[in-house]
């Protein structure tokens, strides 16, 4: 029933009765029992550095053995378990490992990888029964001052800008955001808030999971910066599928948002 | 002569009925008033104003149908008036306290530094605010106590709003030995700090060096947390920052007492003595 060898982790699986299916998702290990009447969970993490790059899922015989497992009765007999790969619930502050900086005129395509929230939905009605996230991230406050601004989640990336040298991870989106600076000053992107609460999770065959590309342009005129989320995956992703829209409905047309606010307080 | 008494008994009568025609008209309207105001309110203002918006309007349509009443009734307006004011000097005088709480309370209102649901902190109470009302603010404390506190002590006394601002800074006050290189103990904070996921990466912690204290290197070390992560992060990363200091053999000294007999006087005579016994230490 189950493929360990498939890296599509989020196709819905079928757990008998008396089953356990063993998810290994980057450094999430989550375990989904399913009982008479009830499912149970378990889930820990590892350290994201030991973490295979590869998503494995074993179904075996028997109960879970930890006694830590929540139940979840749920009287739909139905064997049907669905892992929906979701992005988290509230922006993520990346800063690149080095600083960089992007002249005037010159734009440049990073690519930044956010670790999945994983929605475990079970039964013919795919009942929700909880979000796990794979990766427990820091918080951070993004804004101009203590008083004004926003909770966000705190990520380091590579912030690669060569698409063959992205790693493909299980438990990472890869959202590529294209960065143009128009004004005179240089632009230092020492860290920037990437509003995943309103993009989406699309799926290769291949096992990537990517989200709607972002461009940002930097008005010469002011500090104004135009967030722009395109419709769909990246046209190099290939044949996606969608797994699951935004958490948050976007503001129509493109955002507006200062400068500043995106990467923080430019010099 | 009976006609007469008919006839004043009537107008007695019909005086009397329309008296009461009008205090019964002011029962039924005043609240449907007070109601009307409130919906209209409602998106409007905070849940408090509309509330006090609901009583005067109230209390003022109950005013207006009661003067009618008795004016009705044959009481002169003007002399009530002027009795009511000789009254409210008496009563001005026997409810000072209620007077200032209740002007105080209009203050706390126009000033807004906290509402419903907000955690304040006065004196040595710390809740949550259940209602403020035109003579006291109710509080709830974390010990599940009811507190009610006048409008005047808030008025006159410093108010600490604890949930006005999303996040909060949590200051550590600690105290290293003299041996230790100041340097090290910095890393060693800040990587605490670093891997415990409820301390903010921004605001930046803070690292201060306070002074030479009697018996260790005074050092505040302060983090940042949102709001309802405050507890959790005081709780853990005091047990974080000990293992910390354990595992990198970094001393939090007691107070030392160094006994110096002086440069004149002869050093303390210490002698040894076998008791028997052999201790480890």
């Amino acid at each position: 029933m189950s493929n360990p060898s498939n890296p599509c982790w989020w196709v819905p699986r079928e757990v008998p009765p008396a089953h356990t299916l063993a998810c290994r998702i980057g450094p999430l290990m989550l375990d989904v029992h399913h009982g008479r009447g009830e499912w149970q969970l378990a889930c820990s993490r590892g350290a994201e550095e030991d973490a295979s790059a590869d998503a494995s899922l074993q179904l075996r015989e028997g109960g879970l053995g930890a006694d830590g497992a929540d139940r979840f009765m749920v009287a739909d007999g139905d064997p049907t378990l669905t892992l929906i790969p979701l992005l988290a619930d509230r922006p993520v502050v990346i800063r690149p490992r080095q600083p960089l900086f992007l002249p005037r005129g010159e734009e440049v395509t990073l690519y930044l990888s956010t670790p999945v929230t994983v929605c475990i939905r079970v039964g013919a009605a795919a009942l929700r029964l909880r979000e796990v996230a794979s990766l427990i991230l820091s918080d951070t406050w993004f804004g101009p001052s203590s008083r004004e601004g926003e909770l966000c989640y705190s990520g380091r990336t590579h912030a690669r800008i060569d698409r063959s040298e992205l790693p493909r991870r299980a438990h990472r989106v890869v959202t590529p955001v294209r960065v143009r600076n128009e004004a005179d000053t240089p632009l230092p992107l020492e860290k920037l808030s990437l509003p995943v609460q309103v993009l989406s999770v699309y799926g290769g065959a291949d096992g990537g999971l990517w989200s709607e590309p972002v461009s940002l342009v930097r008005d010469e005129a002011s500090d104004l910066a135009q967030l722009q989320v395109d419709e769909g995956a990246p046209d190099f992703a290939g044949p996606v599928t969608l797994l699951s829209g935004p958490r948050e409905v976007r503001a129509r047309g493109s955002l507006v948002r200062a400068f500043n606010v995106l990467f923080g307080n430019a010099p | 002569m009976n006609d007469v008494t008919d006839v004043l008994a009537n107008e007695t009568f019909a005086m009397v009925a329309r008296a009461a025609l009008l205090f019964g008209l002011g029962l039924l309207l005043a609240p449907l008033a007070s109601r009307m105001v409130a919906r209209f309110a409602a998106d409007r203002f905070s849940a408090h104003h509309v509330q006090l918006m609901r009583r005067l309007v109230f209390y003022g349509v109950m005013a207006l149908f009661l003067a009618s009443t008795l004016r009705e009734l044959g009481f002169s307006l003007g002399v009530l008036v002027g009795a009511a004011g000789v009254l409210s000097v008496a009563i001005g005088f026997a409810s000072q306290t209620s007077a200032s709480n209740l002007i105080s309370g209009l203050f706390l209102i126009g000033e807004k530094p906290f509402a419903v649901g907000d955690v304040i902190r006065v004196g040595t109470t710390t809740g949550e605010v259940l209602s403020i009302d035109s003579l006291s603010v109710k509080l709830r404390t974390f010990d599940n106590l009811f507190v009610r506190i006048p409008n005047e002590t808030l008025i006159k006394s410093e108010v600490t709003t604890l949930t006005r601002y999303p996040i909060r800074r949590l200051d550590l006050t600690l105290g290293v030995a003299y041996k230790e290189d100041i340097d090290r103990v910095r890393d060693v904070l800040l990587e605490v700090a670093d891997h415990n996921r409820l301390c903010l990466d921004e605001p930046p912690p803070l690292f201060i060096f306070l002074g030479f204290g009697d018996s260790s290197l005074d050092i505040q070390f302060s983090v940042w947390a949102a709001r309802e992560n405050f507890l959790p992060l005081r709780n853990s990363i005091t047990a974080e920052i000990k293992t910390a200091f354990d595992a990198a053999g970094i001393e939090i000294p007691f107070p030392h007492r160094s006994l110096y007999a002086g440069e004149v006087t002869k050093p303390f005579p210490v002698t040894l003595v076998d008791s028997g016994e052999r201790r480890g230490d």
